[in-house]
């Protein structure tokens, strides 16, 4: 199992498009995904509940994978989180 | 593109366009090739530059009263150079009587007139809307056409995939099937209207059953004869490595005969209720026709909701 805090860079938060590509990349792998926003923890699988979480820009959120290819999936979405989702 | 005798012309609408042969017989084997009208006003005081020739001409009372005005020689002359183009086919309105001399070149050059006792006007919307369904392109294909909500939802994909299952479910939950296994589909004007190819009534092949008559077996209310085409809906079989559409803000469309209908690519695999969806899809349809968008909906609230919390941190007071 692999944790990791992550920091929302970009300004406009976790939108609808972001989300899309958390999950979208998430899916990718065959270990699962839990990102956990203070109290609240969802599926990262779960487009509905990513979008729930309604993380603000500079919020935090930390990761948590576990499975056979955890690293490569948090790789993945830290990655996605450091390029600002290819926005501003 | 299909072509439309004269002989058919008459034989299929000659009653209701109260029409009657003036030339000879013979002329009736001319074709017509194009789903317009023209009136040659024009072309008759001698001008045929851009002359269109191929549709059917109409002649009413300005064309009939003009051509009582012009000298006989110079009408012959200027009738004869109009009727060198390949006319198939004209139409005098109101029973009204043309020059002998028109009569004569007609048959001469092997041009069909016929004579309606309808107003121009009233022959001209009969007759478009006729050569319009006449010549309306159409093609048949391979799924099935079910009507879900009084919304038309074409299901195609591969055979086997459970196209005819899932409308047998959903004939079972109130909604109507129009065909099944082969469509065929006309488009008039934008729409789309979807039939079966034959008349033989609803049959419908289940795998492992064989044959069975719907109408029979579910009532007149399990069948409709056509229907307007609204959505398309392609079932899949799910992939892992394929990204389906998850919100739903971009929306797929496909040219069908030229016109642009939605479509929908639905991964199925076993097990999946497929005619549950198929409703949400239709009634989803309905709620888009109304200008409601459930992904753009949510879409506004979580930005709004991100909006506030960025001035929240900033300024440190809360809008909740």
């Amino acid at each position: 199992m692999i944790r990791k805090t992550v920091k929302v860079l970009n300004k406009h938060g976790l939108h609808t498009r972001p989300c899309a590509l958390i999950v979208k990349t998430a899916s990718k792998y065959r270990s699962d995904l839990v990102i956990k926003k203070g109290s609240i923890e969802v599926n990262g699988k779960s487009i509905m509940g990513v979008m729930m979480l309604a993380a603000e820009h500079m919020s935090e959120l930390e990761l948590i994978a576990n499975g056979v290819d955890e690293e490569y999936l948090v790789n993945d979405i830290v990655e996605l989180f450091a390029t600002k989702f290819g926005e501003e | 593109m299909k072509v439309l005798t004269a002989k058919e012309l008459f034989e299929n609408k000659g009653k209701d366009l109260a029409l009657s042969l003036v030339t000879e017989p013979k002329s009736l084997s001319n074709t017509i090739q194009d789903d317009h009208l023209n009136r040659p006003g024009l072309a008759i005081s001698g001008y045929l530059g851009y002359f269109l020739y191929k549709p059917i001409q109409i002649l009413g009372e300005t064309e009939i009263s003009y051509m009582q005005t012009i000298k006989e020689d110079v009408l012959y002359d200027r009738i004869k150079a109009m009727f060198e183009y390949s006319i198939p086919l004209i139409i005098v309105t109101k029973g009204l009587s043309i020059p002998q001399q028109v009569e004569f070149l007609a048959n001469e050059m092997n041009i069909a007139i016929m004579s309606s006792r309808l107003s121009t006007d009233n022959l001209i919307s009969s007759l478009t809307r006729y050569l319009k369904e006449y010549f309306a392109p159409n093609k048949s294909i391979h799924g099935t056409l079910i009507e879900v909500y009084g919304v038309g939802v074409l299901l195609t994909g591969k055979s086997g995939i459970g196209k005819s299952e899932c409308a047998l479910d959903l004939i079972e939950r109130g909604h109507r099937l129009i065909a099944d296994d082969l469509v065929k589909i006309t488009r008039y004007e934008d729409t789309l209207i979807g039939t079966q190819v034959n008349d033989f009534g609803c049959f419908m092949e289940v795998r492992g059953v064989g044959l069975i008559d719907v109408e029979r077996m579910f009532g007149v209310e399990a069948f409709r004869k056509r229907t307007i085409i609204d959505t398309q809906v392609e079932l899949l079989l799910w992939q892992d490595n394929v990204d389906y559409e998850r919100i739903g803000l971009t929306n797929n469309y496909v040219d069908v005969l030229g016109a642009n209908i939605p479509i929908i690519y639905l991964p199925v695999s076993p097990g999946k209720n497929i005619s549950v969806v198929i409703e949400v899809i239709a009634l989803n349809h309905i709620l888009k026709n109304y200008g409601y968008e459930a992904a753009e909906v949510y879409q506004r609230k979580l930005n709004e909701k991100l909006q506030k919390k960025n001035i929240t941190n900033k300024f440190g007071k809360t809008f909740d």
